[in-house]
């Protein structure tokens, strides 16, 4: 036996024929069983001890739809990357991305069923079956009675077949009540592009290739639509391409990640980017020779916006438009995009045509490097067509309160937050009798709800979707639960069908899961002939399909260079409109989504609550920006809490001096201030939405919300703002260190003291 | 022996910390400044991959926080004429590593890859290193940290979870690199370009971050640390740094 060493043993271990000695080993180990570290009692064939199961989904953590591929052992999710196949996040993957594993494995998730057995009584846990017939026996009266409209469903924005099944939902009861709501849906860009290109669906913006892109107002790297695709483009554009460094411009008054990045940040007064965008336009018109047969009607309706005339409303210098007119004509490539607070204006709408308007003036549609037109998606009818404007939240809302709304279910939205106090939207659920919501969390609406049936989160649940805007072809994914159910949830699409079923829905709902209904809709694509050539076979197309975790046709749109008729002639930008008085409130405040939790969703993930605020370094908290100038004339240093003070409300916050934010803005991230939402997001900072005013932006009737004029009342008070970072100076270290676009020739040598290997002598 | 060449002598082998001189992998990231956003996707990936705990707010006043990567940021200029910029820290993987020389108990010392490597169970938490530091890339525990419940699930069973009063710090996700060796070990070859990615650079956004062998000449990190941006930060102290940055290009955009 002592010539055997370990690599024998085993063999004669995997053989069987050992002798006693081994023997024993092995019923050693047999007898110290490991089953508590492995969860399932017959593991899947997929399965073994210590080796990572991968599996392809999509990230929900906002409406980008990335393409994920999530690492899981022994059942676990432990990991989440981005999906390398998938043309959004292309193996790429954002830090909201990367938390999505304290969504699934967040301590304050709702665990199961509750309802509330009397009006304003204690939640108290209930069974499925108990919850399901409750509702469907309210909405099975309502039904019958012919009040199928009194129910209302608020969603957060979905897309794909849930989208789908929600509709034929609502259908079927008769009400035409169904909304997504998000506070930064992107409505009146969406309504710009209707406006100008007839296009119901927006179009993508090909960074990656532009040469010179000019952003007014969109934070596009860090919360903008689509900010693992645009850091993508943006990087690329950098370098790596062919050599031809892309360079940009940001214009913003209050300086974003994005402006940042850009190689030029121009502040301009807020709500007049799309002023201007039509002074740019008027030097290219007039100067730029531009020579297409339309000029004579450009020439006219861009008259009064000469850049001197522009000069002034905006705060820009003639010179600069003059200047950024020239390069954005001259380099081709170039690309204008516009969003955010600039869009959230009185003059949204206007802006953001203006803005676009300057990619037909240079001829950058449909071409590389430009604005590249989407085929519609490939299932449902895109992101815009049942999202809720403000406008549309106080319908529902004054519904509500006449009584005209029985039942109000809500599905992962959570508008008692994202609604400014001015709505009184709180105050409406409170009259809805029976209010029910599906969310994972105990939000601050949920809190209001007398039925809860929690969901599972999209790591435990089937779905789909399909990006919007895509990517410039039709491009889809299905999500795939990657861990089994984690509590006694159910997947959305699950309690829709359920309820469909419990009401006798069954010819309408003839699925008995989600699951099923995907496959459904997924046999119709692959019917459709363009991907049948990979697969014949369904079941083989489907198999595919979810372990590659995408799908598309990668067939792009020819659409000539035109814009709508009339649209030459209507464009103009008015002087944005601001509530209050300028000399009662000097401020205008600048509300900006934060770049760690979003519009507040973020909030209740400690990863999130943790990762500093990328301007400023601050953690779990709320702050006010202050331009320094103005900090110094009111006599106010970083911690000192002042009062916020709107037309319609106060919060108080600490001073954080800004540099880079024009003197009569301050700015106020989004995303604190929560009441309830779990342990890691209550009763922590304040949300600035509660004291904006009620402004709509006309044309869509969208929250104006970058439009509420303030004033600063210090308190006397101070506190300390948690941050990480210390000194925000070099101070002559240099440890950014920069170079000229051209270096001339024996400057930056380069790292020739770092030899390849590295051997000491 | 003159005293002169002896203490030269010595100087060198002082200079010349850990037990390697030539390592089978010379493992390198670079950080292109000029594509990185400060978008911090980099951090939360590093946290997730590498069981960093949550420190709380409390702890974060008082200075105690955990993320092996980080982003600086450092403005320039005044108002209107104002840039930041962002900078991602972590640990250099110094080849002259400061914190290595210091460590009483070799708790920290230099593998055969050319990685800087913390030893936790031989960590005595004198916090020496960290003072040694010249990129303040290294964290201590000052307090047992713990998961709510069920968060702990989540931690990556290839990491350990560390204890109050060791220090930790980055380690070019070595369980990666450890899997990739074994990897192509079994295929008996060497690891090649591409195998291996740290967190933060597989997550990256922008691709800024460039990680592979610098052994390699082929490799994509090599052709990246040729590019004439590339520089230390810090090279004045010495350090020898694994990680390089790609100077940020100013330019004027209109």
């Amino acid at each position: 036996m002592s010539s055997i060493d370990r690599r024998d043993f085993l063999k004669l271990v995997g053989a069987g024929g050992v002798g006693t000695g081994a023997g024993f080993v092995l019923r050693e180990s047999i007898n110290h069983p490991v089953e508590q570290l492995i969860p399932y009692p017959v593991p899947p064939e997929e399965f073994s001890p210590g080796i990572a199961t991968y599996y392809n989904s999509v990230c929900s953590m906002c409406s980008a739809g990335c393409g994920i591929t999530v690492r899981t052992r022994e059942g676990r999710a432990k990991k989440i990357e981005g999906n390398p196949a998938h043309p959004v996040s292309q193996g790429r993957l954002c830090a909201h991305g990367q938390a999505g594993l304290q969504v699934l494995y967040n301590p304050d998730r709702l665990t199961g069923p509750m309802s509330r057995s009397v009006e304003g009584g204690e939640l108290l846990p209930v069974t499925w079956e108990e919850g399901i017939s409750q509702l469907a026996g309210r909405l099975g009266d309502l039904r019958a009675n012919g009040q199928g409209n009194s129910v209302c469903f608020l969603s957060e924005g979905v897309r794909g077949h849930l989208a789908g099944l929600f509709e034929l939902f609502m259908d079927q009861l008769g009400s035409n009540r169904l909304l997504h709501y998000d506070f930064a849906h992107p409505q009146t860009l969406y309504a710009a592009i209707n406006r100008l290109f007839g296009e119901a669906n927006l179009p993508y913006y090909d960074l990656q290739n532009t040469r010179f892109l000019l952003s007014f107002g969109a934070d596009y790297l860090g919360n903008w639509i689509s900010p693992v695709h645009h850091g993508l483009g943006f990087g690329r554009s950098r370098d790596g391409r062919d050599g031809v460094r892309g360079r940009f411009v940001q214009i913003e008054p209050r300086m974003s990640l994005s402006g940042a990045a850009a190689d030029e940040w121009v502040p301009a007064n807020p709500g007049t980017e799309g002023i201007l965008a039509l002074g740019l336009a008027h030097h290219i018109v007039n100067e730029g020779g531009y020579e297409r047969g339309d000029r004579d009607a450009w020439v006219a309706s861009l008259e009064a916006y000469s850049p001197a005339a522009v000069a002034e409303q905006t705060g820009v210098s003639a010179d600069t438009i003059i200047r950024l007119a020239e390069t954005f004509a001259g380099t081709q490539p170039s690309l204008a995009i516009g969003g955010g607070a600039a869009g959230q204006h009185s003059n949204g709408v206007d802006t953001l045509v203006a803005v676009n308007a300057l990619n037909y003036l240079v001829g950058n549609l449909g071409r590389e490097g430009g604005l590249v037109f989407n085929p519609p998606p490939a299932v449902g009818s895109g992101a815009n067509g049942a999202q809720a404007t403000y406008t549309s939240m106080l319908e529902i809302a004054e519904d509500a309160r006449q009584g005209d709304i029985q039942v109000l279910i809500l599905n992962q939205t959570n508008p008692a937050f994202t609604l400014p106090a001015a709505a009184e939207f709180r105050q409406a659920i409170a009259e809805v009798p029976l209010v029910v919501s599906l969310s994972s969390f105990m939000d601050e609406t949920t809190a209001m709800a007398d039925l809860i049936l929690p969901s599972h989160t999209y790591l435990e649940a089937w779905g789909d979707d399909f990006p919007e805007p895509g990517v410039g072809f039709s491009a889809g994914a299905v999500s795939q639960p990657v861990v089994s159910p984690l509590y006694n949830t159910r997947a959305t699409g699950d309690i829709i069908i359920g309820l469909a079923q419990a009401l006798g829905l069954t010819d309408a709902f003839p699925w008995s899961n989600m699951e099923e209904r995907l496959q459904e809709g997924w046999r119709e694509i692959h019917a459709r002939g363009v991907t049948a050539a990979e697969a014949d076979d369904f079941e083989d197309f489907w198999t595919g399909v979810v372990k590659a975790g995408v799908w598309g046709e990668t067939s792009r749109r020819v659409r000539p260079l035109a814009v709508e008729s009339g649209v030459i002639e209507s464009i103009g930008v008015e002087s944005p409109e601001f509530s209050g008085s300028s000399a009662e409130y000097p401020f205008i405040l600048h509300p900006y989504l934060s770049n760690t939790l979003d519009d507040g969703r973020g909030a209740n993930l400690p990863w999130m609550q943790e990762l500093p605020d990328p301007m400023t370094s601050v953690v779990y908290g709320s702050w006010v920006e202050l331009n320094p100038t103005t900090a110094g004339e009111l006599g106010l240093v970083e911690g000192d809490l002042v009062e916020v003070e709107s037309p319609e409300g106060t919060v108080v916050a600490p001073v954080f001096v800004y540099p880079a934010i024009m003197p009569n803005v301050i700015a106020m991230p989004i995303g604190q201030g929560h009441t309830n939402y779990g342990r890691y997001a209550s009763d922590r900072g304040v949300n600035p939405i509660e004291i904006l005013s009620p402004q709509v932006e006309p044309e869509t009737g969208d929250l104006a919300w970058a439009a509420t004029r303030v004033r600063l009342v210090p308190t006397g008070q101070r506190v300390e703002i948690v941050k990480t970072g210390g000194v925000s100076r070099e101070l002559g270290r240099e440890i950014i260190q920069t170079v000229d676009a051209e270096p001339s020739a024996g400057e930056s040598a380069g790292l020739s003291s770092i030899p390849v290997t590295v051997v000491h002598s | 022996m003159s005293f002169i060449d002896n203490f030269l002598a010595r100087w060198q082998e002082y200079r010349e910390p850990g037990y390697y001189k030539e390592f089978d992998y010379a493992w390198t990231m670079t950080i292109d400044l000029d594509r990185c956003t400060g978008c911090e996707a980099c951090v939360t990936a590093c946290q997730a991959e590498n069981n960093i705990p949550i420190v709380g707010e409390r702890g974060l006043a008082q200075g105690r926080e955990m993320q092996w990567m980080r982003i600086e940021r450092y403005w320039e200029g005044e108002y209107p004429d104002i840039k930041l910029g962002f900078i991602p820290m972590l640990c250099q993987h110094c080849d002259a590593a400061p914190c290595e020389t210091v460590c009483p108990v070799s708790a920290t010392y230099h593998n055969q890859d050319g990685l800087n490597a913390q030893v936790y169970n031989r960590c005595i938490g004198t916090r020496s290193c960290a003072v040694y530091c010249p990129y303040e890339v290294r964290y201590f525990n000052y307090n047992n940290h713990h998961w709510d419940a069920p968060l702990d699930e989540q931690l990556n069973p290839d990491v350990s979870v560390r204890e109050k009063g060791v220090m930790e710090k980055c380690t070019f996700c070595i369980q990666r690199i450890r899997q990739a060796k074994d990897t192509a070990k079994d295929e008996e070859r060497r690891v090649g370009d591409g195998d291996v990615q740290p967190a933060c650079v597989q997550t990256c956004p922008a691709e800024a971050l460039v990680f592979g062998d610098r052994n390699d000449p082929q490799s994509q990190v090599s052709q990246s640390m040729n590019d004439p941006r590339a520089y230390h930060v810090l090279e004045e102290v010495n350090t020898a740094p694994s990680v390089v940055y790609l100077k940020k290009v100013e330019t004027d955009a209109g």
